[in-house]
């Protein structure tokens, strides 16, 4: 599996831009229109990240974030759930750009290759902003009763989040 | 919602430091005020005026600190530096204390004696750790947010980069051609070969790639053909909702740029694992979304078509 998962990025970087070429696509000039994008985002995000990261900061710092994992621990330990990973799985379906900077403080807390960040990047890279979606999709055709559509919508990230934990751990752990 | 989760990870946090800083200041954990008696070891036929390197002892170490002794107008101080082998309060109080040089402490000479040289000195006051500590943290988070992002524009240049090439060589319509056979069974209501069907699965295959720029305005699109169907205009229809399900499930076959420039390469053996995880989810999103169809029946919207649709839509050439 490991050795499987070496080649997937360089095969993305490759084989993209080859498809690209035998498509006829002038894969230069829209590499640089794409990439131009990037600044973008990186300023765009800036805001959220600069709310999420000070409020979960003070949070750390204050002692509460200890308080609250050694209270609720044992509790989700119970269902072998990580308490660590519980801040993404509150804040990835409220806010996109904001998970990235929880995200952030726990790779700054527990190191890139931690077992942690792993299944915060995968829950992170598997799930959806849901009420962001609900909110422009609905907003967008002006429909106020949306029926089932929040629970199923928060269904599919609760399944998103627990198997982003067991996959984490089958395959890393 | 999170307007109160968030302001409440702040006001938690003033609430939390508060009651630290109280606590410490009701068991008086510094010591703040106290008077500690150090014998002090000055070089020989030294002026007690002059500025120089001094040593001393506190009760109940044998090791000699250093110190630099300092005369400031009719008093003294001394500076001294933090040694590991010094009693654990002491190395508290350096390490919480106001200054922002954390390796040495500045002690004030209450009281000085001759033959043998002794001295009372205090040390600096310890006070609203916590409160300090938590303004530093958001100061600190502030600044570190925005390095970050800056730090964060190349990865995601790169990516972008490529993923612009994937969109405009059509990988997405390669996508379409999987996606499409599971439209029928998704959106049942929708009649077959309606234009809905196609934004559908565009917008499908755009997520897949991980173009949130361009999945967006196609599901807001499908949303619209949708719309046109949906009899009761304020209320979201079965198909509307199976839409949203499938797209807040995000099937995300590659990891979205933030992700690729925050891990690196690393990302490389999570791609695996996402990639489990968001199908598990999209099953068990679209299996809910059935099951909820079940209590919200619907007429099928064969009925519901526009005029304006009806010319391009003609249910006698199917197949």
């Amino acid at each position: 599996m490991q050795s499987i998962a070496v080649f997937i990025l360089p095969l993305i970087i490759v084989l993209i831009p080859l498809y690209g070429i035998i498509r006829k696509v002038q894969v230069y000039e829209v590499f640089v229109d794409g990439a131009k994008e990037g600044f973008q985002i990186g300023v765009r995000i800036i805001p959220y990240l600069v709310a999420i990261l000070f409020a979960i900061g003070m949070f750390r710092e204050s002692g509460a974030m200890d308080f609250f994992m050694t209270a609720l621990g044992p509790v989700l330990g119970l269902v072998g759930f990580p308490v660590e990973v519980l801040p993404m799985a509150i804040f990835r379906p409220l806010t996109g750009s904001g998970s990235v900077g929880v995200l952030v403080d726990m790779v700054s807390a527990y190191g890139e290759d931690s077992l942690i960040v792993k299944m915060a990047a995968t829950m992170f890279g598997s799930t959806e902003t849901t009420f962001y979606v609900l909110a422009v999709y609905f907003g967008a055709v002006g429909i106020r009763r949306v029926k089932y559509s929040v629970q199923t919508g928060l269904i599919a990230d609760l399944s998103g989040i627990i198997s982003s934990v067991v996959i984490v751990y089958l395959l890393f752990g | 919602m999170l307007n109160y989760i968030w302001a409440g990870l702040i006001i938690i946090s003033l609430v939390f430091a508060v009651g630290h800083d109280a606590g410490d200041m009701l068991q008086d954990t510094y010591r703040n005020g106290k008077v500690y008696e150090i014998e002090l070891l000055f070089p020989e036929n030294s002026d007690l005026n002059k500025r120089q390197n001094i040593r001393f002892y506190t009760a109940g170490h044998e090791k000699a600190f250093e110190a630099v002794w300092r005369p400031i107008d009719d008093t003294y101080e001394m500076i001294i530096p933090v040694d590991p082998e010094m009693p654990e309060l002491w190395q508290n109080i350096a390490e919480n204390q106001q200054a922002s040089n954390r390796s040495e402490m500045l002690a004030e000479v209450v009281s000085i004696n001759r033959e043998p040289t002794t001295a009372g000195i205090l040390l600096p006051k310890v006070r609203y750790v916590k409160l300090r500590a938590i303004t530093d943290a958001a100061f600190d988070m502030a600044e570190f947010a925005v390095t970050l992002a800056i730090g964060l524009i190349g990865v995601m240049a790169l990516w972008l980069g490529l993923m612009k090439i994937a969109e405009k060589s059509g990988l997405v319509y390669m996508l379409v051609r999987i996606v499409q056979p599971f439209l029928r069974f998704l959106f049942r209501n929708v009649p077959k070969n309606h234009p809905a069907h196609g934004v559908i699965s565009l917008n499908m295959a755009a997520n897949m790639l991980g173009l949130g720029n361009a999945a967006t305005p196609l599901g807001i699109k499908a949303m619209e053909e949708l719309q046109k169907l949906n009899p009761n205009k304020d209320t979201a229809s079965n198909a509307q909702c199976m839409l949203l399900t499938v797209n807040t499930a995000s099937v995300q076959l590659l990891p979205p740029a933030t992700l690729v420039a925050l891990i690196g390469t690393g990302v490389n053996e999570l791609v695996i694992s996402m990639a489990l995880a968001t199908l598990i989810s999209l099953f068990v999103g679209i299996t809910a979304a059935k099951i909820y169809e079940r209590f919200h029946p619907e007429e099928p919207h064969d009925s519901n078509i526009p005029d304006e649709q009806k010319i391009s839509y003609n249910p006698t050439n199917e197949g």
